[in-house]
């Protein structure tokens, strides 16, 4: 998990409101519909690395095509835009090279690909969404869809009148450079910004006017087999009391287990799309205001990659009676969240346990090998580490109790500290000494690691020494 | 494991909207464990049972205590094999779509033997939004980090504590037992001397009920199998919309304000029940 790919899509998105989840990523963008939750949250993480095309559809694919009932996955990383569409009333109008192509994917067993090069519009229709819906622009992240576009259908929306309707060759060169400039997300910068336009970044495969005359076709061409009628339909039948405790009545209903085919009344399912913090600047819900602050944690150091904290958003107005409690489910894949290493959050672990960077004498007698994180004090506690990555506890005698039950880490440094061991002073009571030598004794500020050269003396207090050696 | 004498007790109650119970617990010293399914249709309680059932193997057979994380990932593997083949089995009946799944939080002794010390250790692991709580001191601490939405968004300082109590999206948990999410626990490990008294519970305690109650309770309740039925009960009281599960487990000889040994905690059993006088 790499934060230098982590959610910076190569274009601009738009999307409509719908019932799929719409998974977009710096390479590859993924619809899948609303039973596949469990899915979605699993090749999230994955898309939002960076994946492309060829590992996605892999990942879609491991536990077989018959249980998809469909999705649409579209690679733009590079080279031509590939396109699969599978399911019914899933449709695809792609332009490109001036001529403008529909994929069915109700007309197929398996899926309908398509490989183009230059492709300048694309539009994805997968449920009958309300046509009258705004269409939000969205950057990277994951949401309810129910169709999306590229370009953005918001920015054609504005575009000049005249425009529209010429021939896709004539629309292709005037308005598609402005159209395109604004979209580019400069890699790695915070999400937000539409604006933001940073010349070099490689243009987006797909960006282009679209032709307009497919938003109005599709949803009336559309069998409508997915009545749009979810996100209307929950908000009233939430406050009802029967919710409340659906459970007694009908057994099973509250837990709503992802994958699951619909169940209508569940309060779960937030029938206003989701947002990503950050990714969807304009619908604020509820909670959109403080949820903007975090994606650039100002007080997280650089790695982990920033959470991305929550999915899907709470609909504008949910009634706060409706008991979520005994509704556990699970959510979205954590797999990019801060895990606060043992010790230190924002230091982390040193590739590969195993090499011993230093060798740490206790005065008791004991000594230590730093192939890992050490933790020494009284009564040593490791939090949160993972069961390959099991920090060593050291429990150093303390009559006086002047040494903190856990007072000092000593880890493999990583970055400009590799290969050697650094030292970190936990929140100890009374502090701790480092004696480096050739340099004056210097007392640790909690949190702050400081490299450790062989020979140093680390000073607990009680008379507990440790000496740094070579390992 | 040697030397280490443990009290303890549990308690699960199936609530008071709810008609079935998901949760699941296991108490066979050295080893505690709380399981809390999820899904009704899709048998939750089944998936908390296995993780149950094979922490059950585990604790008949006996566990290296020098490899207790790797000990606590492997069983937690064999359990999500199981639920995952039940999964499929259901599917195969015909339930599209099923998917089991549970969270659990783990509590066994462990022993890193070094020249130095042998002392036991608490090994703590967690996969969900179940809870691990210690109480030292009369001071109540969670241990355990829920793997939940709110609270990440706590962590990224976008809500408060308290708003995650409240916040609608709190039943959501980011990893668990069955499925296809993380399955990977997050390991604590505390001095036995750390923890004078744990307490394993589903979320339907500490949903219900804030730690100020629970630490009051705990505090105020020498013996742990009282502690942990009135956890419960107060769990219940206060709504009992889960299922509510806890498991309370001391270490004897740490607590300076419980003088009974085993054989009085044994004693005493006898005493409840009107047995003896």
């Amino acid at each position: 998990m790499s934060e230098q790919t982590s959610g910076a899509p190569t274009g601009t998105w738009s999307y409509r409101p719908g019932s799929w989840f719409g998974v977009f990523g710096a390479a590859t963008t993924l619809l899948l519909p609303a039973s596949e939750k469990a899915r979605v949250a699993a090749l999230w993480s994955q898309i939002d690395d960076g994946a492309g095309f060829d590992d996605v559809l892999d990942a879609l694919l491991q536990s077989g095509l018959g249980v998809l009932p469909g999705f649409v996955l579209i690679g733009t990383g590079g080279g031509p835009t590939k396109i699969l569409v599978r399911g019914a009333s899933v449709t695809a109008t792609v332009t490109a090279a001036g001529t403008t192509t529909e994929l069915d994917g109700s007309t197929v067993t398996t899926w309908v690909e398509r490989t183009l090069p230059d492709v300048t519009a694309l539009s994805v229709v997968v449920d009958g969404s309300d046509p009258e819906a705004d269409d939000l622009p969205i950057h990277g992240g994951l949401v309810r869809v129910g169709r999306v576009d590229q370009p953005p259908y918001a920015a054609l929306a504005a575009q000049p009148e005249p425009e529209v309707p010429a021939a896709p060759e004539e629309a292709a060169a005037a308005p598609l450079d402005a159209l395109s400039a604004p979209y580019e997300e400069p890699h790695g910068e915070p999400l937000g910004e539409p604006g933001a336009s940073v010349p070099g970044v490689p243009e987006p495969p797909a960006t282009e006017l679209l032709d307009l005359a497919d938003p109005l076709a599709d949803p009336l061409a559309d069998p409508l087999a997915d009545p749009p009628a979810d996100p209307p339909a929950d908000p009233p039948a939430e406050p009802s009391p029967l919710d409340d405790d659906g459970d007694t009545t009908d057994m099973g209903t509250p837990s709503s287990p992802p994958g699951l085919p619909p169940i209508p009344p569940a309060p779960v399912p937030p029938p206003v799309p989701p947002a990503w913090p950050g990714s969807t600047p304009p619908p604020p819900p509820p909670f959109a205001p403080p949820l903007d602050a975090p994606t650039v944690p100002p007080g997280l150091p650089p790695h982990p990659p920033f959470p991305p904290v929550a999915e899907p958003e709470p609909a504008p107005g949910a009634p706060e009676a409706v008991d979520h409690d005994g509704m556990t489910r699970i959510g979205v894949d954590a797999g990019e969240f801060a895990r606060p290493l043992p010790g230190i959050p924002g230091q982390p672990m040193a590739e590969g346990v195993g090499r011993s960077v230093a060798r740490l004498v206790i005065s008791h007698g004991e000594s230590v090998d730093v192939d890992r994180v050490v933790l020494v004090g009284r009564a040593p506690e490791a939090r949160r580490f993972t069961s390959t990555d099991q920090p060593r506890l050291v429990t150093v005698p303390s009559p006086l109790q002047e040494i903190s039950s856990t007072h000092v880490e000593i880890r493999p440094g990583s970055g400009a500290d590799h290969g050697s061991a650094v030292v970190t002073d936990m929140g100890s009571t009374n502090g701790t000494v480092l004696v480096q030598p050739g340099l004056a004794p210097e007392e640790l500020k909690p949190g702050i690691a400081v490299q450790l050269i062989p020979g140093a003396i680390i000073n607990l207090g009680d008379g507990v020494t440790i000496q740094v050696t070579h390992p | 494991m040697t030397g280490v004498e443990l009290h303890h007790g549990a308690a699960t109650d199936v609530g008071r909207v709810r008609q079935v119970n998901e949760d699941a617990f296991l108490v066979a010293p050295p080893v505690f464990v709380v399981a809390d399914g999820m899904g009704g249709h899709d048998r939750g309680d089944v998936a908390s049972r296995i993780v149950v059932e094979e922490f059950g193997r585990l604790a008949d057979r006996g566990y290296d205590p020098a490899r207790g994380p790797e000990v606590i990932a492997e069983t937690l593997l064999q359990a999500q094999a199981r639920i995952a083949a039940y999964d499929d089995h259901q599917r195969a009946g015909g339930a599209r779509d099923f998917a089991a799944g549970t969270t659990a939080v783990v509590a066994l002794l462990i022993e890193q033997p070094t020249q130095w010390s042998t002392e036991p250790k608490w090994l703590l692991a967690n996969l969900g939004d179940s809870r691990i709580y210690r109480l030292n001191d009369g001071v109540l601490e969670q241990v355990s980090v829920d793997h939940s939405v709110v609270q990440e968004l706590v962590e990224a300082g976008v809500i408060t504590r308290d708003d995650a109590a409240v916040h609608p999206e709190r039943h959501i948990i980011t990893r668990a037992l069955g499925g296809r999410g993380r399955a990977d626990a997050d390991f604590f490990v505390l001095p036995l001397s750390g923890a004078e008294r744990l307490m394993l519970c589903s979320d339907g305690v500490s949903g219900m009920i804030d730690d100020t109650l629970i630490a009051e309770i705990l505090a105020r309740t020498s013996d742990p199998r009282d502690a942990a039925d009135q956890v419960v009960a107060a769990a219940v009281a206060a709504g009992g919309r889960d299922n509510a599960t806890a498991v309370v487990v001391d270490v004897v000889g740490l607590a300076a304000d419980r003088p009974y040994d085993s054989d009085a905690q044994r004693v005493s059993l006898e005493q409840k029940l009107g047995a003896l006088p």
